[in-house]
């Protein structure tokens, strides 16, 4: 065999056509095509059906978030889900129901005080009982969305009723929006259906005083009652 | 040159490429990786692939310069002893004897008298006899003048007759 393929290559054409007719030629394995396929052309065949569709609905999920995130602190609150406001409208009906029907007790000190803090599960070591502008007038125990605790109400001298609730504060967050300095402290100041709303948390508890004093003026005069109650009063829960 | 055209184009040449990367490594996994490493290189420098020129050339020539960065250097560190010292005339490349015993065909003889010859010979050759490519292609690819390839071809083929009558 070996003289046959020397007769082939006497001159440079015979070798060179010996070498395109008899040396084997490799072709690439089945399996090397599919690597290099997939080297030039990654990922080609699932672009094919989601490719098209992705940049789009990326696109749109991204402004949607964008909007939403935009329009959420103007969207109006679901009143039933926020304990802030939930709290806030169970202080006020109290508050509607004091102004309505609260009385004077002449033994809110002695008799009534002990009482309403002894089944409340909310003590006071310290409480104001009163000046000559304010007087507290009443205590009782109360009940306000799943919370027991214990309410103070005290008249001042031009007649107006304030409210004041102290209940367990729990996981109740008070939002950053409407925090007002008064004197050393800073509670969320707001109005609601004509009333005005001054809310703190204390060793705990959340606390609320509510009244109906809501001109300017008389929002200076509420504040001036605040300082002296959240000064002198130190509720602690029992439980 | 548009990147699908690229491609389409590129993958046309595979099986020559594959050819070649054989006669180089002997080896059919050592191919199969310098192939598969051209293309990676070929892709990662296609924009330097100048349009309207030889396609497959350029392939050739980075598979060709793939093979001398890497094969050769591992080929050359294999042929290191255990403590460094080059073990004489060690082969470059796996010999096809296991092969020989099997056939006896004209085709193994010209098989076996090709991996004698050194690189620089048996690439132009295996270019320009068996890919068909321009002597100024090849010349391109090696890196030399076209002068250059003229002689290494006349010299491989020169080597290979007298490989061949070895085989007597």
């Amino acid at each position: 065999m070996a003289n046959d393929v020397n007769g082939e290559h006497e001159d440079d054409g015979g070798m060179g056509r010996l070498l395109r007719e008899r040396l084997p030629r490799h072709p690439a394995p089945p399996v090397l095509r599919a690597a290099v396929v997939e080297t030039l052309m990654p990922g080609r065949p699932r672009q094919s059906w989601w490719g098209s569709w992705l940049p789009p609905a990326f696109s749109a999920v991204a402004t949607a978030m964008i909007m939403l995130l935009y329009l959420a602190p103007s969207l109006p609150s679901a009143p039933g889900t926020d304990p802030v406001q939930l709290v806030t409208r169970a202080v006020l009906a109290e508050h509607a129901r004091n102004i309505f029907w609260g009385q004077v007790r002449a033994d809110v000190v002695p008799a009534a005080l002990p009482r309403a803090m002894a089944e409340s599960g909310v003590a006071l070591s310290w409480v104001f009982t009163g000046d000559e502008e304010i007087q507290l007038i009443d205590a009782k125990p109360t009940y306000l969305e799943g919370r027991r605790g214990i309410e103070l109400t005290y008249q001042d001298v031009a007649g107006h009723t304030i409210t004041y609730v102290i209940v367990p504060g729990g996981s109740v967050t008070l939002p950053e929006r409407g925090r007002v300095q008064i004197d050393r402290w800073r509670p969320v100041v707001k109005t609601e259906n004509g009333f005005s709303l001054i809310m703190w948390r204390q060793q705990g508890l959340l606390c609320v005083m509510a009244s109906d004093l809501v001109s300017a003026e008389d929002l200076a005069r509420f504040k001036q009652y605040f300082v002296k109650v959240r000064s002198s009063t130190e509720p602690y829960a029992v439980y | 040159m548009a990147d699908d055209e690229f491609r389409q184009q590129a993958l046309q040449h595979l099986d020559a490429l594959h050819n070649l990367a054989v006669y180089l490594t002997r080896n059919g996994s050592e191919a199969e990786d310098l192939v598969q490493e051209t293309y990676v290189r070929a892709m990662r420098f296609s924009h330097r692939f100048q349009p309207g020129t030889h396609l497959r050339a350029w392939l050739f020539q980075i598979l060709r310069n793939t093979f001398l960065t890497f094969y050769r250097l591992r080929e050359r560190e294999s042929a290191l002893s255990e403590d460094g010292v080059p073990e004489g005339e060690a082969p470059m490349f796996h010999d096809a004897a296991s092969r020989d015993s099997e056939s006896s065909g004209a085709h193994m003889d010209l098989d076996r008298a090709l991996t004698k010859l050194p690189e620089e010979f048996k690439t132009p050759l295996l270019l320009a006899e068996v890919e068909g490519l321009a002597l100024e292609d090849v010349a391109r690819i090696m890196d030399c003048p076209v002068g250059t390839v003229k002689s290494r071809i006349f010299r491989a083929k020169e080597r290979l007759r007298g490989y061949l009558k070895d085989y007597k």
